[in-house]
């Protein structure tokens, strides 16, 4: 899947290899003695990089071969006088080849051989530069870079991704989120990493993404579907999380980052470290995070029509904590590239105590004897994934291989207490999921000639859930997918790109039936009362295909960019939406689905247009958008017991939006940016009729300043950030969503570089103060929105970095 | 240049596709209500219902276009998970665990799209159920899948 972050070292490649065959030695002398039975050559192998000799490199001289000593040194000896062809050839070292004339008079020769990390540093710099990638890319994306993501840096990573204009973000309390792009998220977005797509319980409303976003240096945001390249679930777009950068040769270097907050007494310690010799490289990166209770700028909260009041403004047992290890080794030549990560990340967070859900909870356990403990209802998550990335340059040919293991284990837990024909379950384990997958992706880029580049490639992907615990809400089941796909990136002309490319998707899905572990009282016809054991979801098997497409143009223009993509997405639906029969206490809901749903299908155009001019940076980029058949959790007018039927069904959906940015380099000291993002979304079937999507996200705006100040003390290229945040009311809605106010928000910042040490590294420092007006305000995607549960007050919070 | 021109154009017209052609389908965004605030309004908070007896179940439902369907559930509240939103603390008995309990699951739906309705629900204490702390709530739909709710705490007594 790393087909589009790896096209540019594949082209830097290829038009490095004639770079090699050209490349000039550094012959400085030469000299040669002519012995008795022939011409001796004596030689001495360099490093080109820093001039130490070469060992054991080996040099062909016709059928003759020799190693070079430790000195560098080798002889070879050759009969006649005349051309002759020595190749030199060492495992750090692009192979060289060279012409000598043999002849008396002869000295010695110097060779400097360049070690494969200059060659592939020379690459990045002589091939295209990202952003003019980006530029010719058809597809509509926000690069992150790690300078954003440490500037930016908030308590998750999708908060920190939320700045970026059309992404947003779902958020569980302080401590987790999911990703939403233009308005759609759960399984509506794929995140991927490292290439391989991150499978949790993404369906799941009150948890959030297990990825550690420490460590993280670059991102590639798609906006809009991409199913082509990425398969079922990215519909709405991608958030992928590219595989860090290969370290220099022969370098070590590392960083520790500190972390603390005010609003939720964050503490947080990350340390990275990383290696590489020539061709083998290494780094690792552990992180914990602890945090209590998040701080809400109100003393009560009503939801419908109870009161809770707050004890110190403390969301009563929103508290966590996050333990994170990760790890990889990789390999790098001049045309293989691989990477094997293992990763493990552990959170375990508690959900407000007074209504977990829409139900409201009463309880003897002391929530506020402290705001850093973690009492019930809380949940645990542990995600572990294996994977590796490998990368193959075989003539015109790129091979990519991606594959992967991922185990993901959550449970949740909630006092137990009777419920409806339910007895008191005697623990405290409500829910427990576990999701085991293996996922493959192989793809040749094929560069058939200089205008068009053909890839092809295979996803395969199987995944066994199973379920635990007293709850029900989705059954057990076993999936299996593929997908081919082959697409054609076509440059018309310098400045003119073209992509086409098909897809295919098979889908297998085999649901395990559930019967309640309790009996529910039935009348038969007589009218006598049985006790039956209920079934809650069947067995079932589910086969989809779909075809996907997309095409779209980029055009630069002077300063001017300009992309257009008309694409078909799909996504396979999930075995909740089609099996699940059961009552979701935490929701107070009883959850229906429908066997008859089918991919859900989405079309799509969007475009892109940038202007450019000197210290002034304009984009629009407008989409519109239709599904055939959205598929959402209904809520009907019908009732099982006492619980309201949300039955999963599908409508014609049409939407669209867009986002605006503009920045503004006023003076070398002054930049102002300034962003929007709108999304309008319409039901044009189905019982909502004329309704909304949930969780539209509102219309809303972003305002930023940066000002960089003159170096003061040990304070170097320190800057002042100003971020102003206006977001207008959501008066959109649909059953059971409430309107929502607009608001505006402040956030400030100073981030500087702290020269403490002479000559080394600086520290980074960061304080930052989100939300300066303790301003109570409601996010109409937050999970805690349904009740009416405000957002965090007033941060602030303190990062250090210590590179080494 | 014509073909610079065609972007802008198109992108702007994207922007502004539908912007100007809202046809704003009437839709209904009210939910229904629900009180038991009125004279003959059933169970009371804190009221006390005899085993043995049997009662009505009164509650008023209206809605601003159609209400569909409504539901009562009873059940014990021994362990004291949860409390009412009629903003009367009722005292509550110790905590204990339940032998057997009364548990009331039914729902009703609500024929003719009326807007304004009072439910009548009769509902049997049997003499073997345990005595004690209860929780009643009641819900109601209209037909466009909007929910309100409204619970009581009760006790049944000897």
């Amino acid at each position: 899947m790393a087909l589009l972050s790896d096209s540019s070292i594949s082209m830097n490649i290829f038009m490095n290899i004639q770079k090699i065959l050209i490349l000039l030695l550094c012959i400085f002398t030469s000299s040669m003695a002519f012995a008795q039975d022939g011409y001796e050559l004596f030689g001495r192998l360099y490093n080109a990089e820093n001039e130490e000799p070469i060992e054991a490199a080996t040099i062909i001289f016709e059928d003759f071969g020799t190693l070079s000593d430790s000195d560098g040194n080798f002889l070879i000896t050759c009969s006649s006088k005349g051309l002759h062809h020595i190749k030199i050839s060492h495992v750090s070292f692009v192979d060289t080849s060279i012409s000598i004339v043999f002849d008396e008079g002869m000295k010695s020769l110097n060779i400097a051989l360049r070690p494969y990390s200059q060659v592939i540093a020379e690459v990045q710099v002589t091939g295209k530069t990202n952003a003019r990638l980006d530029r010719e890319s058809t597809s509509i994306s926000e690069l992150v870079s790690e300078e954003f993501l440490a500037q930016n840096r908030e308590n998750t990573l999708m908060q920190t991704l939320k700045k970026l204009p059309g992404v947003s973000s779902i958020n569980i309390g302080a401590g987790q989120s999911k990703p939403v792009i233009r308005g759609l998220g759960f399984n509506r977005v794929a995140v991927v990493q490292n290439g391989i797509k991150h499978e949790a319980q993404e369906w799941g409303n009150d948890h959030g993404l297990e990825i550690d976003q420490f460590g993280i240096e670059n991102i590639q945001i798609i906006k809009g579907p991409a199913s082509l390249l990425y398969g079922s679930d990215a519909i709405a777009g991608v958030v992928d999380i590219l595989p860090p950068e290969i370290p220099q040769p022969k370098t070590t270097n590392g960083e520790i980052n500190l972390v603390g907050d005010t609003n939720n007494d964050l503490l947080g310690i990350s340390a990275g470290i990383q290696s590489r010799k020539d061709k083998w490289y290494y780094r690792g990166r552990l992180t914990y995070r602890d945090y209590g209770d998040y701080k809400v700028p109100t003393d009560r909260i009503s939801y419908e029509n109870y009161i809770f009041d707050l004890h110190d403004n403390n969301l009563r047992n929103t508290a966590g904590r996050e333990a994170n290890a990760n790890f990889s080794i990789g390999y790098v030549n001049n045309n293989i590239k691989s990477e094997t990560f293992v990763s493990n990340v552990n959170g375990k967070n508690g959900f407000f105590a007074n209504a977990h859900g829409l139900e409201v909870r009463t309880s003897s356990i002391d929530y506020d004897a402290s705001n850093r403990d973690i009492d019930l209802p809380f949940h645990s998550v542990n995600h572990f994934k294996l994977s590796n990335t490998t990368t193959i340059v075989s003539g015109r040919h790129l091979f990519s291989f991606d594959l992967g293991y991922q185990l993901n284990h959550r449970e949740e837990h909630s006092e137990p207490t009777a419920h409806g024909y339910m007895p008191k379950p005697s623990n405290t384990q409500e829910r427990i999921y576990d999701k085991s997958s293996i996922s493959l992706n192989a793809s040749d880029a094929f560069v058939y000639n200089s205008r068009h580049r053909i890839t092809t490639g295979v996803n395969l992907d199987y995944q066994n859930n199973s379920i635990g615990g007293w709850g029900f809400l989705i059954p057990a089941y076993q999936s299996f997918g593929l997908g081919l796909f082959a697409f054609d990136e076509f440059e018309i002309q310098e400045d003119l790109h073209f992509l086409a490319g098909i897809r295919y998707d098979y889908g297998v899905m085999d649901s395990k039936s559930y019967y309640d572990w309790y009996p529910s009282p039935e009348y038969d016809e007589e009218g006598n009362q049985i006790d039956v054991y209920q079934q809650r979801a069947s067995d079932g098997s589910l086969h989809f295909g779909n075809i996907s497409a997309s095409t779209g143009l980029s055009y630069i223009r002077n300063n001017n960019n300009f992309k257009i993509n008309i694409g078909k997405s799909f996504r396979m639906p999930l075995a909740k939406e089609l099996v699940s029969n059961g009552l979701n206490y935490h929701m107070f809901r009883f959850e229906m689905g429908n066997q008859d749903l089918d991919a859900e299908e989405s079309y799509q155009i969007d475009v892109e247009v940038e202007h450019r001019r000197g210290n002034f940076t304009v984009s629009l980029s407008p989409f519109v958008n239709y599904f055939t058949n959205y598929i959402y959790l209904n809520p009907t007018s019908r009732y099982n017991e006492n619980l309201q039927i949300y039955e999963y069904t599908q409508a014609e959906v049409f939407r669209w939006g867009g986002e605006i940015s503009a920045e503004l380099n006023l003076s070398s000291k002054w930049q102002i940016q300034g962003s929007g993002e709108y999304v309008f979304s319409r039901q044009q079937s189905g019982p909502k009729k004329g309704f909304t999507l949930p969780f539209s996200p509102p219309v809303s705006a972003l305002f930023s300043t940066v000002y960089h100040l003159k170096d003061f003390a040990i304070f170097k290229n320190s800057k002042l950030i100003t971020d102003f945040r206006i977001t207008g009311a959501q008066e959109n809605i649909v059953p059971p969503e409430e309107i929502t106010e607009g608001y505006s928000v402040w956030h400030f910042s100073w981030v500087a570089d702290w020269a403490i040490i002479k000559d080394a590294q600086p520290w980074e420092i960061r304080l930052k103060v989100n939300n300066l007006f303790d301003v109570q305000y409601f996010d109409h995607s937050s999970f805690y929105r349904l009740i009416d549960v405000p957002e965090p007050g007033r941060n602030i919070s303190l990062s250090l970095t210590f590179p080494f | 240049m014509k073909f610079l021109n065609l972007f802008w154009l198109l992108s702007f017209l994207l922007f502004s596709i539908s912007c100007s052609k809202d046809e704003s389908i009437t839709k209904d965004e009210e939910k229904p209500t629900i009180t038991i605030n009125y004279s003959d309004g059933f169970p009371k908070a804190c009221a006390e219902l005899s085993r043995g007896q049997s009662y009505n179940f009164k509650a008023m439902v209206s809605d601003n276009e159609a209400l569909a369907s409504y539901s009562l559930d009873i059940h014990h509240n021994f362990d004291q998970h949860t409390h009412d939103d009629q903003g009367e603390e009722c005292e509550l008995y110790p905590k204990k665990s339940s032998v057997n309990p009364l548990i009331f699951l039914e729902n009703y739906t609500i024929e003719g799209g009326t807007r304004n309705y009072e439910i009548n629900i009769n509902v049997n204490i049997p003499d073997d159920i345990d005595v004690g702390d209860y929780h009643c709530s009641y819900s109601v739909t209209d037909e466009t899948g909007w929910q309100s709710r409204t619970s009581i705490d009760i006790k049944i007594v000897e």
